[in-house]
């Protein structure tokens, strides 16, 4: 949306095409916050942002695009406020910003802990306000690629059925992540990797797909998140001793390390067989119920609906789930592909910001700076170059129809929603928190077996009217797709940084691997290869908390 | 090669849950105008499921046609309203368990108040044509914008803090009476979004706002049935955002709308006499002119015995405590004026 709202203010003809209403979408479940250096709690500087997120990404983020963002970003914050966001205040009125992980001063902005939601409300009203035309519940089903450009894409229309070409000269791709291919995971069912899948199909690079993000703090009954800003407003994590163990892996940060830190240290004390019942818990009841009420209302609210336990009285059991995937569609500082005309931004693209893990706080600004970024460059691009007269066959449309209408009528007897939970477990349990060779080969092995029994699917609704389980079928092609890509870097980057965690190859290794993965299509396969990152200021250093 | 710690990979008992059974009954609507049909489905979730999840089970595991909507199953996207037991809920925020422990079946069917795609999908457009229509964004374009953030106190960023949480999932509107019998009333999703501007310190278009919401549809056509604020998942209470719309209108001013009359006599014949005039209330609302052409109406009441004798009206003995009651409340009413606030500070 903020793509969009950009690349309308250029003056040129924009829609947004989704397979949910705009503001069903996952960036709406965002709760702690959106990180700027405004300096309004202490003195904060973007430099510091900066070093913070070069140091969080375990130096694979590309260190010209943290500098845009963290520059960049409290021009954003001010604007997103004039639109209307309504975040959280000081007191003398000013925005209010607190502490989150591994950040050296409160430079998170937020709002009560619904900082997404208010954010996507916030840009909705802005789409309304610009009168950009939204193609509500379309699923995109291919990007057409016509003599090397971008041509725009096909969408089937969830509510009646049928697909339809959407001819643009540019694509901005911001389909978000893809952590329904895990168990665990804080992401909603929408999160199937769609864009990605659709760029990778193209011929588009996917960049450090292993790089998958657990966040410490998730129910086990539905993984749902619980917010860092529990921890930044003074949370304890406890083992089933009731032992703060965060003191043995980051003694100094204690329970506000970065987010690989905590999730290693509680997947070690659960897999040590000091958890609770698969868990660790996270401890609130000394902050007392005045401090929860007024500033984690919606993590109260979530943990009593979903593990039935009011953290005012009791600590919330938790566990680390799939949240957020560094790894993404390869693309500049603007946002644009190899191929002329499509661009990505946010969770579904790869700048990158976050290399090997992101920090807290740093995703709801990305997504804000790179896509305004990619919305004003695409708009300005159309602006000089005029009309690229992007045109999809009629044939392309009739061979999208003969295969969605083959895939309607499938029925050959593997259930789209059986292999969609045997890829889940089998990512949870063997490319999770900690990787060895032998679980990530097993794993490819399984993405491999689903992804050859995907092409036997059985549909049980053969309609065009709201058709679910065809919808899911596309989504678990995309998903499976994400997945192989995710393996196959993930098997042959043979160190540990950031995220991704070896307990073959224990350390950072620069020499060999300070360098992003590119996972290309290969005739169905995934071909890999590398490029540097970029460095300007900051040369690698051992990192600790 | 043996890696040491290699049992850190897997999480033990990730997978171990308490499982139970649920059957429900699901109203099914094949969207091409034949009758709806009632079909139960028993599955095994677990004791923690709520009733989307026991929805994905029916539709994994029995029968893939079922149609609902669904994303976030945190209660923040909005998605999944629909109605069970007749009443409007979001699916992932409803429980299974204590309906199973109860040994009650639960019956889901689409929201009310909007037309019906498929089984439990309803056509949303006419919810979101009545949030447009509210200019559901904030202008403050009279004024210069300040070169960082407007200054706005956490007082009055209070004023709007419970409509701020609406995820537009529709429930209000499912259950809202009004709506039932006029269905071009705004209803209280766009009501609770149009507060969320007036109430906004930072809104400089607050007057035209009100007087558009004042017409027709609009605030005076809620019945203050609350049935909204009942159903609401999120704790927005639209029947107070509309209250507070209504409030304001005053302020401004805007009272010519037959609802306003009917509300203000509310207030002045209670404030005189203790207790409300009801004679008063028709030509004073409506008109002395409207109120001839009602006369056929009273007379039937009248002879129902339904009208009290209009020339001893009722009277309390004394109504210096009512009198009392409506200063403390003028002076507790939350002035959304308190405003003067854009002033104090705002854009510093």
């Amino acid at each position: 949306m903020r793509a969009a709202i950009e690349a309308k203010r250029c003056g040129v003809d924009v829609a947004v095409v989704s397979k949910l209403h705009p503001t069903r979408s996952h960036s709406g479940a965002a709760e702690g916050g959106i990180n700027a250096a405004l300096g309004n709690a202490t003195d904060d500087s973007p430099e510091s942002h900066t070093f913070d997120t070069v140091k969080g990404s375990d130096y694979l983020g590309d260190q010209d695009a943290i500098e845009i963002m963290c520059h960049e970003a409290p021009g954003d914050i001010f604007e997103l406020e004039q639109m209307g966001a309504i975040f959280s205040r000081a007191a003398d009125g000013r925005l209010a910003q607190r502490p989150f992980g591994a950040a050296g001063a409160p430079r998170t902005v937020y709002s009560a802990d619904i900082t997404g939601h208010v954010l996507i409300h916030v840009l909705f009203e802005q789409l309304v306000k610009h009168e950009v035309t939204v193609y509500e519940e379309f699923y995109c089903t291919q990007l057409v690629v016509d003599d090397g450009r971008c041509a725009g894409v096909l969408a089937w229309d969830i509510v009646r059925g049928g697909v339809h070409a959407i001819e643009a000269d540019h694509v901005i791709l911001a389909t978000g992540g893809v952590g329904r291919m895990y168990y665990g995971t804080t992401n909603a069912f929408a999160c199937t990797g769609d864009g990605m899948s659709l760029a990778w199909r193209a011929g588009v690079p996917l960049k450090d797909m292993e790089f998958m993000q657990f966040h410490p703090t998730t129910l086990k009954s539905n993984g749902v998140l619980i917010t860092e800003g529990c921890r930044g407003e003074g949370g304890y994590l406890r083992n089933k001793d009731g032992e703060r163990f965060m003191a043995r892996d980051a003694p100094n940060a204690m329970e506000l390390a970065s987010r690989d830190v905590v999730s290693r240290a509680e997947w070690k004390e659960i897999a040590d067989g000091r958890g609770v019942d698969g868990c660790v818990l996270l401890d609130l009841t000394h902050l007392g119920a005045k401090k929860i009420n007024t500033r984690l209302p919606g993590s109260r609210e979530l943990a009593l609906d979903y593990a039935g336990v009011d953290p005012i009285k009791e600590p919330i059991p938790v566990r680390p789930g799939a949240h957020y995937h560094m790894g993404g569609v390869d693309v500049d500082i603007w946002g644009e592909s190899i191929i002329p005309g499509l661009w990505a931004a946010g969770e579904a693209a790869c700048v990158s910001v976050h290399g090997a893990n992101r920090l807290g706080g740093n995703s709801l600004m990305e997504t804000i700076t790179f896509g305004r970024r990619a919305g004003r460059a695409a708009g300005e691009r159309v602006r000089e170059e005029g009309d690229a007269n992007a045109r999809i066959e009629a044939g392309v449309v009739a061979d999208e129809e003969r295969r969605l209408s083959a895939l309607l009528r499938s029925d050959g007897g593997e259930r789209p929603g059986v292999l969609r939970e045997e890829l889940a477990k089998s990512m949870y349990d063997k490319a999770g928190v900690f990787r060895t060779e032998e679980v990530l080969q097993e794993a490819r092995e399984k993405v491999h077996e689903l992804r050859q029994r995907a092409r036997r699917l059985h549909l049980q609704d053969h309609g065009t009217l709201f058709n679910s389980d065809l919808v899911q079928a596309l989504e678990l092609q995309a998903m499976l797709e994400c997945a192989d890509c995710l393996v196959t870097g993930a098997l042959a980057r043979q160190e540990s940084r950031g995220a991704h965690s070896r307990l073959d190859f224990t350390e950072r290794d620069d020499d060999r691997w300070m360098k992003h993965t590119l996972a290309t299509y290969d005739d169905g396969e995934v071909r890999l290869d590398y490029k540097p990152v970029t460095v300007t200021r900051f040369e690698p250093v051992v990192r600790s908390y | 090669m043996s890696v040491p710690n290699a049992h850190f990979t897997t999480l033990q008992g990730a997978y171990d849950v308490d499982l139970m059974e649920v059957t429900l009954r699901i109203r099914r609507y094949a969207g091409d105008g034949s009758r709806a049909e009632t079909q139960s489905y028993t599955v095994e979730v677990p004791t923690t499921a709520t009733l989307l999840d026991a929805l994905d089970a029916v539709q994994n595991t029995r029968d893939g046609t079922l149609a609902y909507r669904k994303s976030c199953r945190m209660a923040v996207c909005g998605s999944c309203g629909m109605r069970m037991d007749g009443g409007a809920v979001l699916a992932c925020k409803t429980a299974m368990k204590p309906f199973v422990d109860a040994g009650h079946v639960v019956t889901v069917s689409p929201m009310g108040n909007l037309p019906v795609i498929k089984d439990l999908v309803v056509d949303m457009t006419p919810f979101w044509q009545k949030v447009h229509a509210v200019k559901p964004f904030l202008d403050s374009s009279d004024v210069d914008p300040p070169e960082r953030e407007w200054r706005v106190t956490p007082k009055q960023a209070a004023l709007i803090s419970k409509e701020s949480l609406c995820i537009m999932c529709g429930c209000c509107v499912s259950e809202c009476n009004s709506m039932e019998s006029d269905p071009d009333f705004l209803g209280p999703a766009a009501l609770a979004k149009a507060y969320r501007f007036v109430g906004d310190v930072r809104d400089g278009d607050t007057r035209n706002r009100l007087k558009d919401l004042s017409g027709a549809h609009g605030i005076w056509d809620c019945t203050r049935c609350y049935f909204c604020n009942q159903r609401c998942p999120k704790g927005v209470d639209p029947r107070d955002a509309i209250a507070k719309l209504g409030a304001e209108a005053f302020r401004e001013g805007l009272t010519r709308d037959e609802g306003a009359k009917h509300a203000k006599v509310f207030v002045s014949s209670t404030y005189r006499g203790g207790y409300l005039r009801e004679t008063e209330l028709v030509p004073k609302t409506i008109g002395p002119i409207g109120a001839i052409t009602q006369i056929p109406f009273a007379l039937q009441l009248a002879r129902a015995g339904k009208v009290p004798n209009p020339l001893s009206p009722h009277k309390a003995k004394d109504n210096a405590e009512v009198k009392r009651l409506w200063k403390l409340l003028e002076a507790q009413t939350p002035t959304t004026r308190e405003r003067a606030a854009r002033g104090d500070g705002a854009g510093a």
